[in-house]
């Protein structure tokens, strides 16, 4: 497709205010760019790109839906992007190989008629496809594939009619009970449905240790392990009269020193 | 074992003792000296115990003790013990038990002090916490509401100011926060989010007048509706309402933050903030305050923080 004589954009950002801003001072610094598009998220911006093929997209990287590195990852190749931000709290160093441009909100105009200068240089080349670049942003924000595995930090449960979220700190052990799996903390019981089975997946193996086929327990509220009279292992846990028997399979767990 | 009798300044007993017999001798000095150790501890035990000691158990004890002694040939002794004992409790008793109260007091003092020292820092870190984030951006949009309408560029600059000047340094004046101060620290951030997110967040405080001068921990509230905002509210494309409320149930403070979000994610680090509210709680209320995260019905998030009910002391 040949290039359009004028030069075209997309301005995407969640807050009105700040796309009339960019707009603005895009207005004054390049009265010939022609802002086809606005768009409020992520999706709306690939979207508008995708059916306007803008030559430029110029797109706030916190936004909601899907963010603004997400976006550029979906337009790579097919457009110029600018980044904006508030502030850098995305190492702004990872612009600077120049394959991508950023600017700071509020955005000053000597320094988005730099942009503006650089962007005419760049229209005589493709967009590159700043693979490396994205990925390494992505990791930074930690919004990418390359994320670091999460556990759960709070469990969703039933507490009679309600739906509590528990923070696992506050969790004793869980223990498999017909249908559910029963949370108990200090002050109450609460049910999941999820089997311990699933459970133990999503949990963090420092945090809480499977010493039953039908228990967890948190490794801190451990508070003793002795033997009952069939020589099982029994954990004592804080806080709860309960004592729940350890498996054969699990008794590595609480060798002697 | 032995100390060398030649040695000048050992003891009196090298010096004036026989060279050749006084190893046995000082045993026997050691001995005494032993006894006598003994008995001084004997004996301060016997006066804390005196210090201590009701007057009550006091009489009850030389009275049993007379009458054990009405049983001996020579209970004088025991006669006089127990005025002697009678004595150093009226004298110097008081003043031991007091002694003994304030090492107590002290030790407490010093634990709790440390407690206090710790909270504090804990606190000030946390509320250094304005996010640069939101800064910048709410900057940023007065910057673009002077040239277009610089009356309600006015407007949000002074909701700034006013949260800045709440959100900063707080703590420092002694007085104790109230739920009043909160909701108006929280009033000022919604001001300025509801400018910049327009339609996609309506906000509703609904805390009764008579609430506003109860005691409420600093910046808790904050954090909730802030991360309503920030994990409930912005992460949803069409945006939705929060609400705070303000409540006594059971003769406890119960407040609220309530929105329609996205809901709360059960990983991930959107609970920091929450962590340090329970954290918090816990310091100054041990198991009188709690905060209760749950999803209601309808969707989105809730969050209640339960502490004591208390009336700030009028300040002058």
């Amino acid at each position: 497709m040949p290039p359009s004589p004028a030069p075209s954009a997309v301005v995407a950002d969640d807050e009105r205010l700040m796309r009339d801003q960019i707009i603005g001072r895009l207005k004054e610094a390049w009265p010939e760019l022609l802002i086809v598009g606005e768009a409020s998220n992520g999706r709306e911006a690939v979207a508008l790109a995708q059916s306007l093929e803008p030559d430029i997209v110029f797109l706030d990287i916190s936004m909601p839906g899907m963010d603004g590195i997400e976006a550029a990852r979906a337009l790579s190749g097919s457009a110029h992007i600018v980044f904006i931000t508030a502030h850098d709290e995305y190492a702004i160093s990872a612009f600077e190989h120049g394959a991508v441009d950023y600017l700071l909100k509020p955005a000053e105009p000597e320094r988005v008629a730099l942009a503006c200068q650089r962007l005419r240089e760049r229209l005589k080349q493709k967009p590159d496809p700043m693979n490396d670049l994205l990925s390494q942003l992505s990791q930074r924000i930690g919004a990418g594939e390359l994320k670091p595995r999460e556990y759960l930090r709070w469990v969703q449960a039933s507490v009679g009619a309600n739906i509590r979220m528990i923070p696992t700190s506050d969790i004793l052990f869980f223990r498999a009970e017909d249908k559910y799996t029963r949370v108990q903390t200090q002050r109450f019981e609460a049910l999941i449905r999820k089997p311990i089975k699933e459970l133990i997946d999503e949990l963090d193996p420092k945090e809480f240790w499977q010493i039953h086929r039908a228990t967890v327990v948190r490794v801190d509220a451990v508070e003793q392990v002795s033997r009952n009279l069939r020589g099982h292992q029994v954990v004592h846990v804080k806080g709860s009269e309960e004592r729940l028997e350890v498996s054969r399979t699990f008794n590595h767990l609480f060798k002697q020193m | 074992m032995n100390s060398d009798p030649r040695n000048p300044g050992t003891n009196a007993a090298a010096e004036s003792g026989n060279r050749g017999r006084d190893s046995p001798r000082s045993e026997f000095r050691r001995t005494l000296h032993e006894i006598g150790d003994e008995i001084a501890v004997l004996w301060w035990g016997f006066f804390d115990w005196l210090a201590v000691v009701s007057w009550k158990k006091l009489l009850l004890v030389s009275f049993l003790t007379l009458v054990l002694a009405s049983l001996l040939k020579h209970p004088e002794p025991f006669f006089l013990l127990i005025v002697a004992s009678f004595i150093i409790k009226a004298i110097a008793g008081g003043k031991r038990k007091a002694d003994l109260t304030a090492t107590e007091a002290t030790k407490r003092a010093e634990t709790e002090q440390l407690e206090r020292t710790v909270l504090e820092a804990r606190m000030e870190a946390l509320q250094a916490q304005i996010e640069p984030h939101f800064l910048f951006n709410t900057l940023a949009s007065i910057d673009q509401l002077i040239q277009t309408d610089p009356p309600r560029a006015s407007k949000m600059q002074q909701s700034l100011i006013r949260y800045l000047r709440s959100a900063m340094p707080q703590m420092r004046e002694g007085s104790r926060p109230t739920l009043g101060q909160q909701v108006n620290l929280c009033s000022a951030y919604l001001e300025i989010m509801a400018v910049r997110m327009e339609e996609r967040m309506q906000s509703v405080v609904n805390v009764p007048e008579g609430l506003k001068s109860a005691v409420f921990p600093s910046m808790m509230l904050q954090t909730l509706v802030e991360n309503a905002i920030k994990h409930g509210l912005e992460p949803k494309t069409e945006g939705g309402r929060l609400e705070i409320g303000a409540e006594i149930v059971d003769g406890q403070l119960a407040v609220h933050v309530l929105d329609t979000g996205v809901g709360f994610m059960p990983k991930g680090d959107g609970g920091v903030g929450l962590a340090n509210v329970r954290e918090r709680l816990k310091a100054l209320y041990k198991d009188r305050a709690e905060l209760i995260i749950s999803v209601p019905p309808t969707g989105g998030t809730c969050a209640i923080i339960t502490v004591p009910y208390e009336i700030a002391p009028a300040t002058a």
